[in-house]
């Protein structure tokens, strides 16, 4: 026992190669971020030390606050949309017998498909000539939706998209929770005449806040790195109505060669994760049991 | 299990090795190369030519030259064929050599795609680039681009651009680009739609808003256009400042002699809300592309659109505007009443051509000689303005321009010949944190989100701030 | 209301959700077929009236899918794999073997990377494969991909690992057995819940991936599905037909294997998230 699992050199052989690479793409480019981030780099030959610049610009930039305002939309759309509607597909499956599977299959299908090919697919789905949704809404004789290019609507059509790839997924996670659930537990509120409706809100609901707590924390995360499918259905348009914080960082930098801004902004980005994730943690989990993976 | 594990390691193994030999040796991937190619040891830009190189002629060494171009897509295809034999011939030139293209859209290479590869020093060998402070002279400052001036003198050339067209991609009286053709920026126009409906050609301004009132009337789209990237709209905002506020205007924002905000400025871009609010522009503008807008102009749901001369080889009759060809003409913008300065000038841009590289080897750079000496030959010029409607950047005979039969490419002619004198497009002349600033500020006007004041103020800001910094 | 119909319900909904999901692959798949965007616009949901198969072989040779396809396919799945290995190896030396202090810090130092949104370093990345000198390489890809599954692999498979009772390498260290077979023939195989659903993931991940691959790449012959089809679409644009062809190449492949494997792809990354 002793010498086996105290060996030091299999040791470093088993963490090295985890720890070098997650250094090499981890840290140092976190470390490089906070050190551009306080230079006015233009990515080719300016670059001097501006001080906390950067930071006071980007709260005065009110296209930044714009972005981050969107960002928040899409966290509430996630939290407070997508996630009930998750829990009750999830419960809706887990309810019948007969083509389980095929829901099950069919669900989750667009989330193995690339988010930009999904955003190309939507891009027609919308399209206000051609696109599916305008042909229907045609075929009623009402008017067509510009909905990618309407600065009330394109944020909307990327939210649906976003979440047309990836409710899918997380029903499925739920779903499993549910199925897990001992049968006797369910049979014996159903003998003592519970309805439907009330043993899934009694007795499912409160035995999978686990993974629902689980769910909502990898939709705070996925709210916050949105970006491939904005980038590739409107880059951010109309007039910044579908841009979020990963996205104007990218114009920013590249477009305007901004690089120290640029980099400013990501460790802004970097910033609000912390805090939504220590305030999540602080508020819902630890009130309730540990979550644990 | 230990079998299965053995398995999944081979595989990983393998994987790995895979991927090494795919991060070396793939230049040739997807190309009909010839075999022998894909031993070029010349993948990595670094891979330094033998220094004996010309001591020893007979050794042929296999090497390849990443050639960026925009020339993607249906509407591009005579632009494509000029460049691929342009390509073919140099290949056949420069012994070893194999040039491998990569296309991308011309958006997303300008303002995507070449900036990041500036900023991480590694652009391809020869790249499509636009001219002025925003691009070629910027990059050329930051020593990222060849300087073309000894290569000018050993083909000879430099006297055979016309006059002036280097200036956008020189620094200090050296030359790090070459443009490939010039444009003018005007309005297209349906003739099978204006004989319709009775309307005379747009040479007036009151035929022009006479126009298109009664499009709109008649339910008729007046401009097709498409603003999601917003240097489709500019092209129209750009002639709208020469006309109202003056030919010199344009050019004078770097030097501070215009302003952004100044009152006629603003006025240019009040002209634009105007006609936004008149719903002339297509619906839904903000979602379509540059293409969308052809399209709509070629089913006929518009009556005209603001666009490059260069869009003429659309309407030829095996191009993808083939339905109406024979069916548009082209007009420069007609004098605005009370508009300031010369109101028969015209926009003239040679804006767009190819630069190369700072890191070249031996082999690379006699690769780009030969690649210079092929595309900007008095042949090449020719069959850009006859099959592309391009017009020339150099002296061409009067012999040669005789030759253009296409009618547009004619009127685009008679445009630039009947103008009292040209001026730039504004993206060839302010650096480009200012050009995607008015961008940016287009779209918030097209979209209502800011006033003409608040625009000229936002893009005043920026220049000013990119002034300063110029100056210092 | 009675029974059945209660019943049904659920039917209901459901089935209206699923024709969500398949409308929009239904409305690509006719409009492939369909001879020029006149045709699409005046016939959305229709067959097509004649079926058109120029599109494909144009869209084949046009945009090179089958290079973006397998480019993607073995880059998603090597950085998966080697992601998986990296991961689980450095999950067993942190919670099998006796160096609980340094592991503790390392298992602390590594879940850091949890909390930074993968997209915020995009920049900083760039500039670091620069100076490796492997941008336009399928390196500067397979790299960060690695590296940016490691946080959350480590932390499931460890989750995993810690709840492996201790007495089965006790057993194994009188036994005699090399830490090397203790960790590829003990734990390895016990830990196969975790790592297929941190394979898939990752998988999922890297195959979807668009920035990087976007801006790291700039030949052809390299590029992925996702930045390869995003140039097809900016190229052909208005040609729609032309579009929903590439669509329909790309995403045809994936449904297939979809189709054979969604079992294994369902089960695996349920199993490995979802303990009771």
């Amino acid at each position: 026992m002793k010498t086996t699992l105290r060996n030091p050199y299999v040791y470093l052989l088993f963490v090295l190669p985890t720890i070098a690479l997650y250094f090499l793409f981890f840290i140092y480019p976190m470390l490089t971020s906070v050190y551009y981030g306080f230079t006015n780099w233009n990515g080719l030959d300016t670059k001097d030390f501006v001080g906390f610049d950067n930071f006071v610009n980007a709260f005065k930039d009110a296209d930044f606050r714009n972005s981050i305002v969107n960002n928040l939309y899409i966290l509430l759309f996630s939290c407070c949309v997508q996630v009930p509607l998750i829990v009750v597909f999830s419960l809706l499956i887990s309810s019948v017998k007969r083509f389980q599977g095929f829901y099950k299959t069919t669900v989750f299908m667009p989330s193995i498909l690339s988010t930009s090919v999904i955003g190309i697919l939507w891009g027609y789905i919308y399209d206000p000539d051609v696109g599916l949704i305008n042909s229907i809404l045609q075929a009623f004789g009402l008017e067509p939706i510009y909905f990618l290019a309407d600065m009330k609507w394109a944020l909307v059509s990327i939210l649906i998209t976003n979440a047309w790839q990836w409710m899918g997924f997380y029903i499925v996670l739920i779903l499993a929770a549910i199925l897990a659930i001992p049968k006797d537990i369910d049979e014996a509120a159903m003998i003592d005449g519970a309805t439907g409706v009330q043993r899934a809100w009694y007795l499912t609901v409160p035995l999978i806040k686990p993974i629902i707590n689980v769910v909502i924390m990898l939709s705070i995360a996925g709210a916050l790195r949105v970006v491939d499918i904005v980038l590739v259905m409107t880059g951010g348009g109309p007039a910044g109505a579908t841009d979020v914080m990963a996205s104007y960082m990218v114009n920013k930098a590249i477009k305007y060669g901004d690089y120290g801004y640029g980099t400013a902004l990501s460790i802004i980005i970097f910033a609000f994760a912390l805090v939504l994730t220590a305030l999540y943690q602080i508020l819902i989990v630890r009130r309730q049991e540990k979550v644990e993976y | 299990m230990e079998k299965k594990l053995v398995s999944v390691l081979a595989v990983s193994v393998a994987m790995t090795a895979f991927l090494a030999a795919c991060g070396n040796g793939n230049d040739n991937e997807g190309s009909s190369a010839s075999p022998s190619a894909s031993e070029s040891p010349s993948a990595s830009p670094s891979a330094s030519a033998p220094a004996s190189e010309s001591a020893s002629p007979e050794k042929v060494e296999n090497f390849t030259v990443s050639l960026r171009h925009i020339q993607i897509g249906d509407a591009q295809k005579f632009r494509k064929a000029i460049l691929d034999d342009v390509v073919k011939q140099t290949e056949a030139d420069v012994p070893g050599l194999k040039i491998e293209l990569d296309g991308i859209e011309d958006n997303v290479n300008r303002f995507t795609k070449l900036p990041a590869e500036m900023a991480a020093g590694n652009p391809p060998k020869i790249f499509d680039v636009f001219g002025g402070a925003g691009d070629t002279q910027k990059y050329a400052k930051a020593g990222r681009m060849l300087d073309l001036t000894p290569i000018l003198d050993e083909l000879g050339l430099k006297d055979k651009f016309l006059n002036g067209v280097l200036d956008p991609f020189s620094v200090d009286g050296k030359v790090y680009g070459l443009p490939i053709g010039g444009n003018t920026e005007g309005i297209f126009y349906n003739t099978d739609l204006f004989a319709k409906y009775n309307l005379n050609p747009p040479t007036t301004w009151d035929d022009l808003i006479k126009a298109a009132d009664t499009l709109k009337q008649k339910g008729v789209t007046p401009f097709a256009v498409g603003s999601k990237g917003a240097w489709v709209p500019n092209m129209l905002v750009n002639t709208f400042i020469g006309r109202i506020a003056g030919e010199n205007t344009n050019a004078g924002f770097i030097t501070g002699a215009s302003k952004w905000n100044s009152p006629d400025v603003v006025a240019a871009y009040q002209l634009f809300a105007d006609w936004e609010k008149k719903g002339y522009f297509t619906k839904g503008e903000l979602g379509k592309e540059y293409g969308d807008m052809l399209n709509d102009f070629v089913a006929g749901k518009a009556g005209m659109m603001f666009d490059g001369s260069w869009r003429s080889s659309a309407f030829k009759n095996d191009a993808v505007g083939a339905a109406i060809a024979g069916k548009v003409a082209f007009v420069s913008l007609p004098a605005i009443p009370n508009g300031k300065g010369d109101q028969t000038s015209v926009n003239a841009n040679y804006g767009e051509g190819y630069g190369f590289s700072a890191d070249l080897n031996d082999n690379e750079l006699k690769a780009v000689k030969a690649f210079i000496k092929n595309m900007y030959s008095d042949e090449m010029q020719l069959r850009g303005l006859l099959e592309d409607g391009v017009l020339p950047s150099m002296q061409l005979s009067d012999e040669s321009i005789a030759k253009v039969t296409d009618p547009i490419v004619k009127q685009v002619l008679d445009v630039l010949k009947n103008a009292g004198t040209t001026f730039p497009h504004f993206d060839s002349v302010v650096q480009s944190k200012v050009y995607t600033e008015t961008e940016t500020q287009l779209q918030k006007l097209i979209a209502n989100k800011a006033t003409p004041q608040q625009v000229g103020d936002a893009i005043q800001k920026v220049q000013d701030a990119e002034n300063a910094a110029a100056a210092k | 209301m009675t029974a059945t119909v209660r019943k049904s319900i659920p039917h209901m909904v459901m089935i209206a959700y699923i024709v969500v999901i398949l409308a929009p692959f239904l409305f690509i798949l006719f409009s492939s077929f369909k001879a020029n965007n006149t045709e699409i616009a005046t016939h959305p949901f229709g067959l097509p009236k004649k079926w058109v198969f120029e599109n494909y072989k144009e869209a084949w040779v046009k945009a090179k899918i089958n290079v973006y396809f397998f480019n993607s396919l073995y880059l998603a799945l090597s950085s998966a794999v080697v992601g998986v290995l990296l991961a689980a190896a450095t999950s067993f030396a942190i919670t099998r073997m006796r160096f609980n202090r340094i592991s503790s810090w390392v298992y602390q130092f590594v879940l850091i990377g949890m909390l930074i949104p993968g997209n915020v370093l995009f920049i900083a990345q760039y500039l670091l494969v620069q100076k490796l000198g492997i941008l336009d390489t399928h390196w500067s890809l397979f790299l960060p991909y690695t590296a940016g599954a490691l946080p959350f692999s480590v932390l499931l498979i460890a989750a995993f690992m810690r709840s492996i009772p201790h007495e089965l390498e006790e057993a194994a260290v009188v036994d005699g057995m090399s830490v090397f077979r203790m960790f590829f023939q003990i734990v390895l195989p016990l830990t196969v819940p975790a790592l297929v659903t941190v394979f898939i993931v990752n998988f999922l991940g890297n195959w979807n991936e668009y920035l990087l691959s976007f801006f790291f790449i700039s030949k052809d012959a390299l590029r992925t599905l996702p930045s390869g089809m995003v140039q097809f679409r900016d190229a052909f644009q208005t040609n729609y037909a032309l579009v929903c062809t590439g669509i329909v190449f790309s995403v045809l492949p994936v449904l297939v294997m979809y189709t054979f494997l969604q079992r294994k792809i369902i089960e695996g990354l349920t199993a490995g998230s979802v303990k009771g």
